[in-house]
């Protein structure tokens, strides 16, 4: 199936989800990423158990504290 | 109030601009801007607005100028090593635009003076370096229903986001608490390239200037993110949390709250200087 | 209040004594303070000034009524505040 991942259109196996796709997109410092799909939230707690349906859009959001 | 002759040239360039006009530039003549942090994001913040003539601008900064700062934070110089960092800033400010009412607070924020602080203006940046920080003002921006612009850098990277009030999601819709101590690199950690500051930085100064004239569209919504390595900017969408514990209908955090700083954060330079000599 | 059987002259603003950009600034100046519809003449010099204040003023959406020739090297732009 196809994804958008941070706005490029991929190519993943049927059946991921959110937990894997974390694992194989390598997300830096995943237990702290935020996941939206098709603009909405995605709670931490489901990312197990969130399926990604062809045609999603997913973006990862990153803590960034620097501005010093 | 009516341009002097030296104004008319100084802000010609704006005064030019169909979005900005003579209307666009007495607004941001009458505007109140603070600026939390004079440090890597706040330095070309403040002077870009400086420049832009805005009326009023705010600076909050407890430091004093560190020659590890000079790499970035182009509004102070060497001469000014040791000297509080507000007072440098302010002297950059008054020397691009006298015209500027610079206003300095040499004093770290905390639950307990920034509501005070902030309640005099239009717009807030935030130009701090740390999570605690970062949602102190967004909390305190949000109870007040005072508009302001996120920003965090990092290595190559960074990313902002405006809030106002009733216009979309505040910061804590997007990252609920601040991750804990050390989970996630400061740049003081991991480094980052002056020029992203600068990058950054300028571009809280846009929001800042549409903002107080009126002009296009604000990053309310939106996350813009921008990779230097890979000459990636991207505007993500972002939803509001319909539960959202600072800025929903039914918020559960009511008070400020103080979070404990990262160890690493508050490292001295005779830590670094220990550090390095391990 | 000038007045001609076309128009009548709301305000004037002499962009003599100026170089660019503040020969269009000065002008833009004049005209945002106007209401709708009102009308400003413009003093200015043959040149540069010819060349891009009606231009520029044209395109934030004015309109120009008449050019008057001074036949001393300066020019009396009349121009209707229509944005």
């Amino acid at each position: 199936m196809t994804i958008t991942v941070a706005g490029n259109k991929k190519e993943y196996e049927e059946g991921l989800t959110v937990a894997e796709l974390i694992k194989v997109e390598d997300v830096e410092n995943p237990l702290y990423v935020t996941v939206t799909i098709n603009d909405d939230f995605i709670k931490s707690d489901t990312f197990e158990t969130t399926v990604l349906q062809e045609g999603d859009a997913v973006e990862f959001l990153y803590f960034m504290g620097g501005g010093c | 109030m009516a341009f002097t002759d030296e104004q008319l040239e100084r802000y010609s360039r704006h005064i030019i601009l169909k979005e900005v006009g003579v209307k666009g530039q007495k607004k941001l003549m009458a505007g109140k801007v603070l600026i939390i942090g004079a440090g890597g994001l706040g330095a070309p913040a403040a002077m870009y607005l400086a420049a832009a003539g805005v009326g009023t601008i705010g600076i909050a900064d407890a430091d004093v100028v560190d020659l590890s700062n000079l790499q970035r934070q182009v509004i102070h110089t060497t001469d000014d090593l040791g000297k509080p960092k507000v007072q440098s800033a302010a002297e950059t400010m008054k020397a691009i635009n006298p015209d500027v009412n610079v206003v300095t607070y040499e004093d770290f924020i905390a639950a307990n003076n920034i509501a005070d602080i902030i309640k005099d203006y239009d717009f807030v940046l935030d130009g701090t370096d740390n999570f605690p920080a970062k949602f102190l003002i967004n909390d305190a921006c949000v109870q007040a229903g005072i508009p302001f612009c996120h920003a965090g850098i990092i290595r190559f990277r960074g990313q902002l986001m405006t809030w106002v009030p009733g216009e979309g999601p505040c910061y804590r819709c997007v990252f609920k608490e601040p991750p804990p101590k050390d989970a996630v690199p400061t740049c003081k950690q991991a480094g980052v390239i002056g020029a992203m500051a600068g990058v950054i930085g300028c571009l809280q100064a846009m929001e800042a200037v549409k903002f107080l004239t009126g002009a296009g569209e604000l990053l309310t919504g939106k996350l813009l993110t921008y990779d230097a390595l890979t000459n990636t900017i991207r505007t993500v969408n972002i939803p509001e949390d319909p539960d959202c514990a600072v800025c929903s209908d039914h918020p559960t955090i009511t008070e400020l709250i103080d979070y404990e700083q990262a160890a690493c954060d508050g490292l001295s330079k005779d830590d670094v200087a220990e550090a390095a000599a391990e | 209040m000038a007045t001609n059987e076309n128009y009548t002259i709301a305000d004037t603003v002499d962009i003599t004594d100026v170089v660019c950009p503040v020969t269009f600034v000065k002008a833009k100046v004049a005209i945002e303070e106007l209401e709708l519809g009102e009308v400003l003449s413009v003093h200015l010099n043959d040149g540069e000034p010819l060349l891009n204040v009606p231009r520029s003023l044209k395109e934030e959406g004015h309109q120009i009524l008449a050019l008057n020739d001074n036949e001393d090297g300066t020019y009396d732009l009349i121009v209707k505040k229509n944005a």
